[in-house]
């Protein structure tokens, strides 16, 4: 089992951040690597078990369903189902946080997955620095104050 | 029941601030408005189930009960079990949290409780504040920042 995670803190009160990650359908307008995103069978993007299906930049297709939503907690968390990766049984989480003393925000984005042997590390780093590092910097420039 | 909220940002590694923390007896080392602590009936503080006894600056003792610590999950829970505070069914969880593009971690403090309905806000705002608060700026200082 490999275990991934990445967390920072930004400079934005919760709310604001949540407001850009909340939408399951909306990382296409943030996430750099996601060129398109649409949810399956007219369902909406808080729906749980709601599908997305994503394209991304270089061209790959995946599809991913959502988990669990939780406004109370700003949390959701989600599977991946089909890819051209070898990331199986693939379970992502995504929390937020207040840090009170200053209204920012803690990010905590993590997950778990199995692959064949030998490739743990490059999908590791794949997963760690493409996927949720990169979209942490995207969401930072967006809500950031300059 | 009233619920008390605090987070905070610190300048160094969750290992090395757990290290600080993690010592239930550990307090006047590292709070300001804790004077002195024991634990009762000679028991280790990371035995889950002990009892420590300490005063604060102002004179008034608490005796607090360790009712759960997780070195995995950096995170330690207890329940006050005498204080002049005015308080029931007192339970309080200190975590930290590693923050992984940076060293440094985020540490939350909370607190859930009983209390006279007319009490409520000012205890919220006194924990909150001169407890949780001063701790978090008492580590701040302490690891620089």
């Amino acid at each position: 089992m490999v275990k991934v995670e990445r967390s920072t803190v930004i400079n934005a009160p919760i709310d604001r951040v949540w407001a850009v990650l909340r939408d399951f359908n909306g990382h296409d307008s943030w996430h750099p690597i996601v060129a398109e995103s649409r949810i399956e069978d007219s369902r909406t993007g808080d729906m749980i078990g709601a599908v997305r299906r994503f394209r991304l930049r270089d061209g790959a297709e995946l599809r991913e369903q959502l988990l669990s939503l939780s406004d109370r907690d700003h949390a959701f968390s989600y599977c991946l189902y089909e890819t051209p990766i070898p990331l199986l049984n693939y379970v992502a989480h995504v929390r937020l946080k207040p840090v009170t003393d200053r209204d920012r925000t803690f990010w905590r984005w993590w997950s778990s997955f199995l692959t064949p042997p030998g490739r743990e590390r490059e999908l590791e780093r794949m997963v760690g620095e493409d996927v949720y590092s990169a979209g942490i910097a995207a969401v930072r420039k967006l809500v950031e104050q300059r | 029941m009233a619920k008390v909220y605090e987070s905070s940002v610190i300048n160094a590694p969750a290992d090395r601030v757990w290290a600080q923390v993690r010592d239930f007896n550990g307090l006047p080392h590292w709070h300001p408005r804790i004077v002195q602590s024991r634990i009762e009936q000679d028991q280790a503080s990371d035995k889950v189930g002990c009892v420590r006894n300490f005063r604060l600056d102002g004179g008034a003792t608490i005796r607090e009960k360790l009712l759960a610590l997780s070195d995995y999950e950096y995170a330690c829970t207890y329940s006050i079990l005498q204080s002049p505070m005015g308080v029931e069914n007192y339970v309080a969880t200190l975590k930290l949290a590693p923050i992984t593009d940076g060293n440094r971690c985020f540490a939350e403090w909370t607190a859930e409780f009983d209390c006279a309905p007319q009490d409520a806000a000012a205890l919220v705002e006194d924990i909150g504040t001169n407890v949780f608060q001063a701790g978090f700026e008492a580590l701040k200082r302490r690891f620089g920042g």
